[in-house]
């Protein structure tokens, strides 16, 4: 089984790595400027008593401070960056998985909806029976991760047969099953499993044993476990062996690059298709379960769009499953500045919404840089754009 | 295969209609079927119409886009951005100018903010051979993060204050026709304007030389080239177009029903232009297709929204809202692969660029 670093192909493989990895940058640096202007602009229409910064109410340079750099003052500030990380872990897993097999994923957010209700229903189900304390933990933990795996692949696998036997595109089913997700969720607990006690739709609390807490005092007080960001690790690399090591991966990979040449070879295109989105949609489900276990102690409506996040992050890492990591970790860092950019300077928050999609554009568009090198006689030489073929076109 | 394609079309409108007949016959007591009967009359259709309105302009859009050879999943978007400039101008203006004036000018001024939207998935598409597929997404994204933050400048709010909305306009004389004139003569004016463009987008892509070369432009560009048309600036008219259409959609949305911009979640548009392209994708490519089907979804979900308030039916309102979604889906699986035009999602460069 050749694996990326043996292959014939090496030096193609990383001479493209190095560029992907150069227009993700150049990408994400384009839509922070883009941003900055925006966030100017905005300055200029809202009203403020503070001071301006040439005219505005919003001063880009602060905004980039706190969005980047408050996030890692003091321990909790950097538990909350590392919480919207790990979260971003799981779903730019699940998008980069189904992408390296040729498939565009959508529906992690689906996904992930109910892969998280169905474990946090599970654990409530089995509290009774499992024992208190640590030895608690040990079942609990484990049962939820595993259900929510379940629920998530077996939810996925849905676009996935329809798309394997009925040619159905996989992009408007997944987006479509999202928003089956969030109905059916909302069905099912406020017509099943509603808390008495509360006004929002939402379940009872999981126990305290199944509950994913900080463990070091360092992190103490915020909604981050160290646990899950070992099992988020875990699973990076995990993701990467199965698809550099495995004759899975490489099928896998094979039918993302070229679905008549892994065809020739004796893949069974159409269970590849089904397996890969089932593997795709269990690690967003897993996502579902760390949400609940980690950051909601039950499972309550709205939750916040990880799904789409994960799309952003697995093509900033040009779906590669180590490039996920940093990609992770920069939207985590976001995620958590956006909540201090809103309290400290009143920038609205949705600004990393924004950059969400201002990064994609400009991914999605190589060619743009590779122009603006051309004519800057800087950065290295071209390649095709990123597209949706696996993103290993040239491997 | 065309005609193949149509008669599977055709048959999984059927299917699902027997599907349902049969889950009505016998999971749903009489009194209920009964009831929900009562709900089929002229005010449905009416409403069923209103309700195509941004779905089937989406639709009207992604055809001229697709068959041009470019695959537009941006449309969503495109509905989010206008809805909220729609909503905007509107609610600036209401103090200046009289209510009619204001909520014209946020319809105009939606449709160039659509189109300029539009305009920038054109250059990065075809300028910068962008992946289609990506950079549609991409258009979805940065709509659905900026109309949100540009409401919380603007309002302090993701969702805006009531404002003036685009009135019905009564037809005299044909509203008296009996069903058909209550039903569609006195209607909001996007409504006309979608009567209107869907015959007409079906007269232009099949009848007019323009037409012709969207066709030519999707099926065979290198044809179309060789033929002294410019293949790039018939792709950007078309992709403009698909903006034009989806800016009439999203201010028929937010003007012509709501009469506010609702950016929580996904936005008040909420999946229509997702059901826009599966609208067309199930009519074929073809216009008429594509507001029959639009038609069908918009239908169910005024039924839906009815269906809520029969209280013989103690239906949850989440359920009942997820029926088009499955809805599409079910077709979706049923109607399979729709042929693509040949060059969809393919860039292509002349020989001269």
């Amino acid at each position: 089984m050749p694996s990326w670093s043996e292959s014939a192909a090496s030096k193609i493989v990383t001479a493209s790595a190095k560029e992907r990895i150069y227009i993700s940058v150049a990408a994400f640096v384009a839509s922070v400027l883009v941003g900055s202007v925006l966030v100017y602009l905005s300055g200029l229409v809202v009203d403020c008593a503070g001071g301006r910064f040439l005219g505005s109410c919003y001063n880009p340079f602060l905004v980039y401070y706190y969005l980047f750099v408050d996030p890692f003052v003091g321990g909790f500030n950097v538990a909350l960056v590392m919480k919207e990380t790990v979260l971003l872990i799981f779903t730019g897993l699940s998008v980069a998985v189904a992408f390296r097999a040729g498939l565009f994923n959508i529906g992690s957010q689906g996904q992930l909806v109910l892969g998280g209700l169905a474990s946090a229903l599970a654990v409530i189900f089995a509290a009774p029976f499992a024992p208190t304390g640590p030895v608690g933990t040990l079942v609990l933990v484990p049962l939820a991760l595993v259900v929510g795996a379940v629920f998530g692949g077996l939810y996925a696998a849905i676009p996935g047969a329809l798309k394997a036997y009925a040619e159905a595109n996989e992009v408007i089913t997944t987006i479509m099953l999202n928003f089956v997700a969030t109905n059916l969720a909302f069905f099912l607990i406020s017509t099943y499993y509603q808390d008495p006690e509360s006004g929002s739709v939402q379940t009872v609390a999981i126990p305290e044993a199944a509950r994913l807490t900080p463990v070091l005092p360092f992190f103490e007080g915020a909604q981050f476990s160290v646990v899950a960001l070992v099992l988020g690790l875990a699973l990076v690399g995990g993701t990467y062996y199965v698809l550099a090591n495995t004759a899975f991966g490489y099928d896998l990979r094979t039918s993302g690059v070229q679905a008549t040449a892994a065809d020739y070879a004796g893949v069974d295109a159409k269970r590849l298709v089904v397996s890969s989105m089932t593997l795709s949609g269990a690690l967003a489900g897993l996502g579902g379960a760390v949400y609940v276990l980690m950051v909601m102690s039950r499972y309550r409506t709205g939750i916040p769009a990880l799904g789409f996040d994960g799309i952003t992050v697995s093509i900033l890492a040009g779906n590669n499953p180590l490039g996920v990591l940093p990609a992770a970790l920069l939207f985590g860092v976001m995620k958590a500045g956006s909540l201090s950019i809103d309290f400290s300077l009143g920038v609205p928050k949705q600004l990393v919404g924004v950059l969400r999609g201002l990064v994609i554009l400009f991914v999605a568009m190589p060619e743009f840089f590779r122009m603006l090198a051309r004519y800057t006689s800087f950065g290295p030489d071209a390649d095709r754009p990123v597209a949706t073929d696996g993103g290993e076109d040239d491997a | 295969m065309r005609n193949r394609t149509a008669y599977v079309a055709g048959g999984a409108i059927g299917a699902l209609v027997v599907l349902a007949g049969l889950v009505f016959t016998f999971l749903v007591p009489v009194p209920w079927v009964v009831a929900l009967a009562a709900q089929f009359d002229t005010s449905l259709f009416s409403a069923a119409l209103r309700l195509s309105v941004p779905i089937a302009f989406a639709a009207l859009g992604g055809i001229f886009a697709e068959k041009s050879g470019v695959i537009n999943i941006g449309l969503e978007g495109l509905l989010i951005a206008s809805a909220f400039t729609s909503i905007a101008v509107a609610w600036g203006l209401a103090g200046s100018v009289g209510p009619t004036t204001a909520a014209w000018a946020g319809f105009i001024a939606a449709i160039l903010a659509s189109t300029l939207l539009a305009g920038l998935f054109a250059v990065v598409t075809i300028r910068y051979e962008a992946d289609q597929i990506i950079a549609g997404l991409a258009v979805w994204l940065v709509a659905l993060g900026l109309a949100p933050f540009a409401s919380q400048i603007v309002w302090n709010s993701v969702n805006s204050p009531a404002v003036p909305t685009l009135n019905n306009w009564v037809v005299p004389g044909l509203v008296e026709v009996p069903v058909l004139g209550p039903a569609v003569f006195d209607s909001n004016p996007t409504v006309y304007l979608m009567l209107l463009a869907v015959p007409a987008s079906w007269f232009v892509l099949n009848r007019t030389a323009f037409g012709r070369w969207v066709r030519a432009s999707g099926e065979n560009p290198k044809a179309l080239d060789t033929a002294g048309v410019n293949v790039s600036r018939i792709r950007y008219a078309s992709v403009l177009l698909s903006g034009v259409f989806s800016g009439v959609g999203g201010a028929g949305l937010a003007l012509g029903q709501v009469g506010q911009f609702i950016g929580s979640g996904q936005t008040m548009v909420s999946g229509r232009g997702w059901i826009g392209i599966t609208a067309y994708l199930m009519g074929n490519y073809n216009p008429i297709g594509a507001f029959l089907s639009s038609f069908l979804f918009a239908g169910l979900n005024a039924l839906q929204f009815r269906v809520q308030q029969i209280s013989e039916l103690n239906i949850s309102p989440s359920l009942v809202q997820m029926v088009p979604f499955v809805a599409v889906i079910v077709v979706l699986a049923l109607v399979g692969k729709t042929r693509l035009p040949d060059a969809a999602g393919d860039h292509y460069e002349s020989g001269d660029d």
